[in-house]
């Protein structure tokens, strides 16, 4: 009888440890949710992307968009940990679940997807490769940078671009490929160490913002020679996490075409005027736990970092010290390239 | 994988060693109950299941058709009848015995693999050690250690060579070249620790009975037919893969064990049901259970995630990375089955070498094959490691784990500890002998 009792409650504790260890959504999900704290792949410091200040607090378009992530799944746009990469360890970082995201200025291109067998969920912000030279020297446009020596940073797609660019024109230019962080590479720009810095353009306007002698010594030449759609990457096992962040990304883009913003999120979405609020105040709850996130994912994503126009102009637009055009990073409905599909 | 479900991966697969390792359980139920652990915490799932065979369903199939064709070989008395000339050949002395075993298996592992080396000649070797008086466990221990070793004389020697080599596109000449020097020099190694090892072969001086009537083959006809059946699977071992449809070793083991079954049948020797009976299955679960902890181990990622750590620790020192890679994939190879150590350490070592900034980002990528030669001391590095460390322990290597079956069922018992005695101080002098091996090829580079 005792030997019953004894195997009985064996088997019932069994059961209950399987249960409460069996899986449901994604790998990653799972372990950002046990964890509590979302591991997000940033830069070594970009202004208006990924960049700590003195306290070590990180601010920027891409940091927001980790704290965004964080927000939907657990709560807490705090509940991130920044881990800081060089150019080179982002995708060893990724492949090794080192961290759960990369968000760092990194461009979607097919050889990377299906080569290094990562998913971008969708894009950030699109930028384009341009060329950064000292304002002294007087040079209007590319055609006059044949045959300088020209900064730029290894490891990222640049370095190919620069001089598959110029060859196709029949000229050819130094690349000074530096081994260091994009800093390092403006750094060794500002020092005179080569006539012209190419990389994305709006990184050439964050680090023009911290150039010694101020940002006017250094122009921006207004050709792009690339098209350098930047955006968050995660590991292609995982397509519920996939899912996930393509989805915030969407929900920050549909936000800004709703009219929904941080200060108003909770209001607009508990109030629910109109079908496409209704919709949003309906699927967030109904389709958060299958996405993987809280019922309230969407609001707590907004509520985080502003919807998608917020974000941009306080990190990089018109209230930052970039002061970068919105440009292709507009709505759709404005002009621009940014669309988010249905909810 | 949650962070909790990382540390009881680590947990159970460490109680399972300990518990192996201590002799408090058998080895094949301790290696079930880990895996049923794992199952109930959710570490295993039946993706994980489906993706077991990938690694173990090649291996178990080898060793399957190997332990099939050696018993039906076996019934045919061709071991007895092979057995005397032999012996003859040792002169009585375990010296020669010895140093001919390491020979012979080193020779037959340039054209078998590994475990079914020591599959097929286990019955010639216990014979042997019988008829001389001595334990055969040393004998049995040292094949597996020599066939082990002899897997790194070519780029197919072993399933670990293999994988390493294929992910960075060497090819068999340039591994001849490259590497298999090192592997002569791992097997020259262990000879001069033999007389320290097994003082009690080594020193054996048996008077042989002077050479009676030379023994007979029980069936002759059934053991030529069965010694086709042998030298088919060595053919197709070398020449499968170059068939217009391809045949990979574990499909000949399975195709020559089908052959052999059918002799047996058709000759009415033994019923089926009992050439199946004497295959190892304990060895077999065992094996797969072991696996089976490994799937659990490789997607907690901890060695993977070790790619930052050694470029924040070795930085472009590709020397020193490599013998780093070398000792802690051969430390984890000696108590972990080193197929699936190495793969995950490729990803660590390339994700090393990309943060290194030593190749581009696509290096990551299996396409990738421009390696600079600076770093391929690297990798022959973790194919040093891998293939070596698995001598130190009775679990190392699927070879260890069937010359430890075997010798139960013959008689002995092979312990953890019994086999840690042999296997540690040669695992050392081995992976010294590779560490040397690996400066060198760095020095050439340089």
């Amino acid at each position: 009888m005792r030997i019953n009792w004894v195997i009985h409650g064996l088997v019932r504790a069994l059961i209950a440890c399987a249960i409460a260890f069996s899986a449901h959504a994604g790998e990653v999900t799972d372990g950002v949710k046990s964890r509590g704290k979302l591991r997000c792949g940033v830069s070594n410091g970009i202004p208006g992307f990924s960049m700590p200040d003195a306290s070590g607090r990180w601010s920027g378009l891409d940091a927001d968009f980790c704290r965004a992530v964080a927000a939907a799944v657990l709560g807490d746009p705090a509940k991130v940990q920044f881990v800081s990469l060089k150019s080179s360890e982002r995708f060893p970082a990724l492949t090794a679940k080192a961290v759960d995201l990369v968000v760092r200025n990194t461009t979607w291109t097919m050889r990377r997807e299906v080569l290094l067998k990562l998913a971008f969920p969708g894009i950030l912000y699109y930028d384009g490769q341009g060329f950064m030279v000292p304002a002294a020297a007087g040079v209007k446009s590319l055609d006059e940078l044949k045959g300088a020596t020209i900064c730029v940073e290894k490891g990222t797609t640049h370095e190919e671009q620069l001089i598959d660019h110029f060859a196709a024109r029949g000229a050819k230019v130094e690349p000074m490929v530096i081994d260091s962080s994009a800093a390092g590479v403006a750094s060794a720009f500002f020092s005179g160490k080569c006539r012209a810095y190419t990389s994305d353009a709006s990184q050439l306007a964050a680090l023009r913002s911290q150039a010694p002698g101020g940002a006017q010594a250094f122009v921006i030449l207004p050709e792009l020679i690339s098209k350098e759609p930047l955006g968050p990457v995660v590991r292609r096992d995982d397509a519920e996490w996939t899912s996930l962040v393509r989805w915030v990304l969407y929900s920050l883009i549909a936000a800004e075409e709703g009219g929904i913003t941080r200060a108003n999120a909770k209001s607009a979405v508990a109030q629910a005027r109109g079908p496409a609020m209704r919709r949003i105040a309906e699927y967030q709850a109904r389709y958060g736990k299958a996405l993987g996130a809280r019922e309230d994912w969407f609001v707590q994503a907004i509520q985080a970092a502003g919807n998608y126009g917020e974000m941009f102009e306080r990190n990089v637009g018109a209230e930052s010290a970039l002061k970068l055009e919105r440009g292709p990073n507009r709505l759709w409905n404005r002009g621009g390239l940014m669309y988010a599909p249905p909810l | 994988m949650s962070d909790l479900q990382i540390y009881l991966t680590v947990g159970i697969f460490a109680v399972v060693i300990l518990v192996i390792a201590f002799d408090l359980l058998d080895l094949a139920l301790a290696a079930l109950l880990g895996v049923a652990a794992m199952i109930l915490t959710g570490i295993l799932d039946e993706k994980d299941f489906l993706q077991v065979p990938n690694i173990a369903a090649g291996p178990i199939a080898l060793l399957f058709g190997g332990m099939v064709v050696a018993h039906v070989l076996e019934t045919t008395g061709f071991f007895t009848w092979l057995g005397t000339p032999f012996l003859r050949l040792t002169g009585g002395s375990g010296k020669r015995f010895l140093l001919m075993l390491v020979a012979v298996v080193a020779v037959v592992c340039a054209v078998l693999p590994n475990a079914t080396t020591v599959i097929v000649l286990a019955p010639l070797i216990i014979r042997t050690a019988q008829a001389l008086g001595v334990p055969f466990a040393g004998p049995m221990i040292l094949t597996a250690i020599v066939s082990n070793a002899a897997g790194l004389l070519t780029l197919v020697g072993d399933p670990a060579t293999f994988v390493v080599g294929s992910s960075i596109g060497m090819t068999f000449g340039q591994y001849l070249k490259q590497v298999s020097l090192g592997g002569v020099f791992a097997v020259l190694v262990i000879v001069p620790l033999l007389p320290v090892l097994m003082p009690e072969v080594w020193k054996a001086r048996q008077e042989l009975k002077p050479s009676g009537p030379a023994a007979r083959l029980e069936r002759p006809g059934l053991a030529a037919l069965a010694l086709l059946v042998l030298a088919f699977m060595v053919v197709m071992f070398m020449l499968g893969e170059a068939l217009p449809v391809r045949v990979l070793p574990p499909s000949v083991a399975i195709i020559a064990a089908t052959f052999a079954l059918l002799l047996v049948y058709s000759a009415k020797v033994q019923p089926v049901d009992e050439v199946l009976r004497a295959v190892d299955w304990k060895t077999l679960i065992f094996f797969g259970a072991i696996m089976c902890l490994m799937q659990g181990f490789t997607k907690t990622g901890l060695l993977q995630g070790l790619a930052l750590q050694l470029y924040g620790w070795f930085g472009t020192n590709y020397t020193l990375a490599a013998l780093a890679i070398l000792a802690g994939v051969g430390v984890l190879s000696s108590v972990l089955a080193n197929l699936p150590v190495v793969t995950a350490s490729i990803v660590m070592t390339k994700g090393y070498l990309v943060a290194a900034q030593a190749v581009p980002e696509m290096a990551l990528s299996s396409e990738f094959t421009d390696w600079p030669v600076a770093v391929i001391p690297v990798f022959v590095a973790m194919m040093f490691g891998g293939t070596l460390g698995g001598n130190a322990t009775s679990i190392g290597a699927s070879a260890n784990i069937v010359s430890v079956g075997i010798s139960a069922r013959y008689g002995e018992r092979i312990t953890f500890a019994r086999f840690l005695r042999y296997g540690l101080p040669v695992t050392l002098a081995q992976l010294a002998v590779g560490a040397l091996y690996v400066v060198g090829m760095r020095w050439l580079a340089a």
